[in-house]
Order: C-alpha cells, then sequence, then structure tokens
C-alpha cells in the first residue's frame, strides 16, 4: 500500500512538473524513489507544519499542486485552522497527506496518534475526505486526488492489512460506496473504511454479511448509504477512528434524515488510549479486535431481529 | 453596489494616494460600517501609499493579473487601509465605502482573499506571512522577476509560524520577499512591551538571515527609499523593513491611544476626526 501510494506520487510528478512534494521532515524511506527522480520536486519544509500548509497554499496560489505529507496527528490536526482558511476557503489544489493514522504509532503514545483527524477535517467546507483500505483503492485515491484540482485530505492508516480488491479499480466516484461482499439482506451490513476494511471482510464472509468499503468520506453519497440500508436489516460502521465524527456520523446523519435504520457504529470509544503496545494489542484495548467486533455484531443483529419483530 | 472583479483603467488622477485622502476614506467606511480597527488602519497608510503609488506592479490595472506583484496583508485587522489604497485605483468606489459593513457587503473587517485586490484571509494571525512564502516560493521556481511584500503587525510577531517562515524563507534564499513590520508598539491588550517584549527586532531578523532596515514607517520618502536600498542589496537573502510607526497616526486623539483599536466613531468623533486630517472641504 506505501508502495502503491509512493509509485502514484512518482508518477504524478513524473507527468506533471507542477506537483510539488512538502514533507515537515516526515517520509524517512518512503520518499526514497521521489527523492531519486523527482528531485527538484522534494521540498523539506522543516519540523514546520503550520508554517508549511500556508506555504502549500501560496505554492497553490501562482499555480503549483503540493502534496503535503505529515503524519495525520500533525496534517491534517494539528494545522486544521492552517487548512480551514488558507487552503479549503479558497478552494486551493492542495492534497493533505495524513499517514500513520488511527493507532499506526501503537507505542509513541498519544501524540502520535489520531483519531479524529475524519471529525476535524469532514466539517471544513469544501474539503473532501479519503481513507483507502489496500493498495488498489490507494492508487485510484491519489489519482481521485490529483485529478479533483481542490482540497482533498488523504487518510493513510495501518498499510499491512492485505488486499481488500482483486485488482486496479476503475476511477473513484465522489461519494460512491465500493461493494466487496454480498451477504444476507435480514443480516445487517457492514460500511468500512481504511485499515478495517480488511478485517471487516473476514467477518462478513462468517457470518453472510454485506460489506461496502468507503474509500470516499466526504462527499459520501445519500442513495449509496440509503441503498445498503434497504438491501439490509440495518448497518454497522466500522473506523479506526473515533466514533465521533467520521464514516460512523456521516452514515447516521444520511440514514436518520433519508433511510431511518439501526446503526451501529464501531471505532475508538471517546477516550485516549491508555497503555502501550502492538497495533493488535491497542485494537483490543479500543474493542477493535476481531472478537470483541464480532460480538458487537452479533449482538446488533440479535436486538435489530427483538425489535423488529417485536 | 458595483461588482468588486471589475478592473478599471488607472488614471494618473485617480493614482495620487494622498494619505490624508486615504485616511479620511478609512474614516469614512469606519463611520458608515460603525466599525473598530480605525488605528490599525491608520499605523500603515504611507507604507500602502508608497507600495501602491511606486512599487506593486499590477499589469492593467487587474487586482487578479498573473503578472502582478503581491501584497499580502499578514496583519488583516489593517484591511481599511487597503479598501482605501483599492479607491486610488478605482478598484472600489463611494458605493463600497458606503455600504461597508451593511448586510450582504463583500468587503469584511478583515482581509479576505475572495475579494480581488486582497490576497490573503487573515486576521487570524501568522497566516498570511506563511502564504506569502509559499508564493514567494512558486514565483522563484517560476524564475519569475514579480515580487512579495507581506505586512505584519508588531503584536503578530507573537505567533510561531512567523518565525517557521522566517527560516525555510531564509533557507530558500527568497530574495523576491520583503516582509515588512509594523512596528507601532501596541497590540489588543496592550504595548508589545507590556504582553510579550519583542527585543531588538532588526537583531532577530538578521539573525534569522534576512536584509534589514528600520524606518520612520510615516516617512514616505523614507519607506520608498529604504524599500529600493532593501532590493538593491542583492541575491540571496530575503528582506525586512522594520518600519516604526504610531498606531491612529494622522488624528492626534487616535495616536497611541489603544482604545482606538475598538472604539467606533459617533458624528461628533467622526467630525473631529476629519477635521484633523486638514483636508480642504472637511468633515461637513
Amino acid at each position: 500500500m506505501r508502495e502503491a501510494f509512493s509509485n502514484a506520487l512518482v508518477r504524478l510528478a513524473l507527468a506533471d512538473p507542477k506537483v510539488l512534494l512538502l514533507t515537515g521532515d516526515h517520509g524517512y524511506a518512503l520518499f526514497d524513489e521521489f527523492r531519486k527522480r523527482c528531485p527538484a520536486q522534494y521540498i523539506n519544509a522543516g519540523i514546520a507544519e503550520q508554517n508549511m500548509v500556508g506555504m502549500a497554499a501560496g505554492l497553490a496560489r501562482v499555480g503549483f499542486r503540493p502534496f503535503v505529507y505529515g503524519l495525520a496527528a500533525f496534517i491534517p490536526v494539528r494545522t486544521v485552522e492552517q487548512i480551514k482558511l488558507d487552503i479549503a476557503h479558497d478552494d486551493l489544489p492542495v492534497v493533505l497527506l495524513g499517514d500513520g493514522a488511527g493507532f499506526v504509532y501503537s507505542h509513541l503514545g498519544t501524540s502520535h496518534q489520531s483519531t479524529e483527524d475524519i471529525a476535524c477535517t469532514r466539517a471544513i467546507p469544501g474539503l473532501e475526505v479519503l481513507s483507502p483500505s489496500d493498495r488498489f483503492e490507494m492508487t485510484a485515491s491519489m489519482d481521485y486526488a490529483y485529478a479533483t484540482k481542490g482540497p482533498v485530505y488523504l487518510r493513510m492508516g495501518k498499510s499491512d492489512r492485505g488486499d481488500v480488491h482483486s485488482g486496479p479499480l476503475q476511477a473513484l466516484r465522489a461519494g460512491g460506496l465500493l461493494q466487496v461482499c454480498t451477504g444476507r439482506s435480514d443480516r445487517p451490513g457492514l460500511i468500512a473504511t481504511g485499515s478495517m476494511v480488511r478485517a471487516a471482510m473476514d467477518l462478513a464472509q462468517a457470518l453472510e454479511l454485506s460489506l461496502w468499503s468507503a474509500p470516499v468520506l466526504k462527499p459520501l453519497l445519500a442513495e449509496e448509504v440509503c441503498a445498503a440500508a434497504r438491501a439490509t436489516s440495518g448497518l454497522v460502521t466500522l473506523e479506526e477512528h473515533s466514533v465521533l465524527g467520521g464514516l460512523g456520523a456521516a452514515v447516521s446523519e444520511i440514514t436518520s434524515e433519508h433511510e431511518p435504520v439501526r446503526v451501529l457504529r464501531i471505532g475508538v470509544p471517546d477516550r485516549f488510549s491508555e497503555h502501550c503496545g502492538t497495533h493488535a494489542y491497542l485494537l483490543r484495548e479500543h474493542g477493535l479486535d476481531s472478537d470483541s467486533v464480532r460480538a458487537k455484531i452479533e449482538w446488533f443483529n440479535r436486538t435489530t431481529r427483538t425489535s423488529v419483530s417485536a | 453596489m458595483n461588482t468588486l472583479a471589475t478592473p478599471r483603467a488607472a488614471s494618473e488622477a485617480n493614482r495620487r494616494f494622498a494619505p490624508a485622502r486615504m485616511r479620511r476614506t478609512v474614516l469614512e467606511m469606519a463611520y458608515a460600517g460603525s466599525t473598530v480597527h480605525i488605528a490599525c488602519a491608520f499605523s500603515i497608510i504611507e507604507l500602502v501609499t508608497v507600495l501602491y503609488r511606486d512599487h506593486l506592479r499590477y499589469p492593467g490595472n487587474d487586482p487578479r493579473a498573473e503578472g502582478r506583484d503581491f501584497l499580502v496583508l499578514s496583519k488583516g485587522h489593517g484591511v481599511m487601509a487597503q479598501y482605501a489604497c483599492m479607491r486610488e485605483l478605482g478598484w472600489l468606489d463611494d458605493s463600497h465605502v458606503q455600504g461597508y459593513f451593511k448586510d450582504g457587503s463583500e468587503l469584511k473587517g478583515l482581509s479576505d482573499s475572495r475579494v480581488p485586490g486582497l490576497e490573503v484571509t487573515s486576521g487570524s494571525l501568522g497566516h498570511g506571512f506563511s502564504v506569502g512564502v509559499g508564493i514567494a516560493m512558486g514565483l522563484q521556481r517560476k524564475g519569475s522577476e514579480q515580487k512579495v511584500y507581506a505586512i505584519v503587525g508588531d503584536g503578530e510577531l507573537n505567533e510561531g509560524p512567523i518565525w517557521e517562515g522566517a527560516l525555510v524563507a531564509a533557507h530558500h534564499q527568497m530574495d523576491n520577499l520583503m516582509l515588512i513590520v509594523d512596528k507601532n508598539g501596541f497590540q489588543a491588550m496592550g504595548t508589545t512591551d507590556d504582553v510579550l517584549a519583542l527585543g531588538d527586532l532588526s537583531a532577530k531578523f538578521s539573525s534569522f538571515g534576512f536584509e534589514t532596515l528600520e524606518v520612520d514607517g510615516h516617512d514616505e520618502a523614507a519607506v520608498d527609499a529604504a524599500i529600493r536600498r532593501l532590493w538593491a542589496t542583492g541575491p540571496g537573502k530575503p528582506k525586512a523593513l522594520i518600519a516604526r510607526t504610531v498606531k491612529g497616526k494622522g488624528v492626534p486623539f487616535m495616536e497611541s491611544d489603544n482604545r482606538w483599536h475598538y472604539t467606533r466613531l459617533n458624528p461628533q468623533t467622526f467630525a473631529e476626526a476629519v477635521d484633523a486630517l486638514g483636508l480642504p472641504g472637511a468633515s461637513t
């Protein structure tokens, strides 16, 4: 997935000399290929993220296509105001790349973990939010971000989960869901994003559930979410992000207005990590490991049937 | 109200940029809109006068011309001074002055980049300078001769991104960028010395790698000469002009009285302020 990211970035930069990569002194090894093949388009802006985002706005104003890279804890979270005011307010074609989202830096603690970045970016007018789940969605997301010619936040989470799709994807559609598994209509449907899609696949197959991946979190097409709701007995959202303001919130906002169904939001509860450990450990701490998720889905399935029959 | 985006041909007549008349524009806007931030605009009147009259190039008198120089008003609170220049250039007219702050008005109380002629959305401080650094970097990469000026308040120097941007500007040898500090000695809640002492600004920016000059920010000839001297210092270094100014300059009862950061005009203070400018025709 990281190779797909690097390849896409190099390809876009070789094709368009206006593409620039700005990094806040992050991306060791990740940018080796870019630095080798597009050295003039590589700018290490120093450990100065606020200035870097403002500077990207200035570069975009005079015709460049900046891709601004940092850890999600910093790009976008530390720089939300610069993104809002300097970039989104003017609809500038800047792609913000937030790496290590969720609990990737599981041993480093809260400063490097990011479970509020989707919530922070979704509310910024005109800013699109992407969250690819595998290498194929990553490639499509990079192409989508470049083609958008407006402000985009691309969330890069845990990248070693394996493939979700069997091969390269068609161009992403704004707000479109990608169906990954087709299951029973009398059971809940899963909508997952980023690193949680691969884990959701195993559960969907075991429990005969439909599963959709949401690589584009904003915009999110109401008709596609409603169609998923109609095709199932209720919706379960899965994300390595807070249950507040992320995919679960976006789905709930749509269904409560257009297609009232029960929605179970599986994500990070409203709290910080208490301990450190492996990524798998932190998923368990927050109830996002596969046993916990399975138990929640089974409870949801039971209680949904009860409420329907009652 | 006229559409803002329509540039009109410049003539010598509307490029007069007399500071007293520009201060009167500020007073008229502030009175029409019952707005604050008068003193913040007054301290930079001569600076923007010299910049617009003698330095900034707008091909075709078009505020959005691709080949223009960029004036970034990082201290967005002084925006009425820039509106006054835009009126001199014919980019704004009397309807904008009289309609200031009326419901649906396009001109806001702080710099807004959607207004042709204003380059950044500022007022949240410490933003505009970084955008200016990015514009300068872009122009440098394009090999353009265009220049970037960024006016920053001395209070605004409290903001961290200014210093991040200063490091980057020096590191990348942005000799097409001039930072102009409006050193009026005040910020919202008091003097800069009382709130957060800035020390020797020339020494600070020099140590960051800027070519630095200090100047009386209300002496037009001196400001003009200092800008020329800075650009003549040769390649490789960004420029910093530390302009000593007086907050509220031009109206004696406003000068160095920080209440005029916040105070609105009433009929009496408006008349007195206009009289103090000594323009023929005065307040009535």
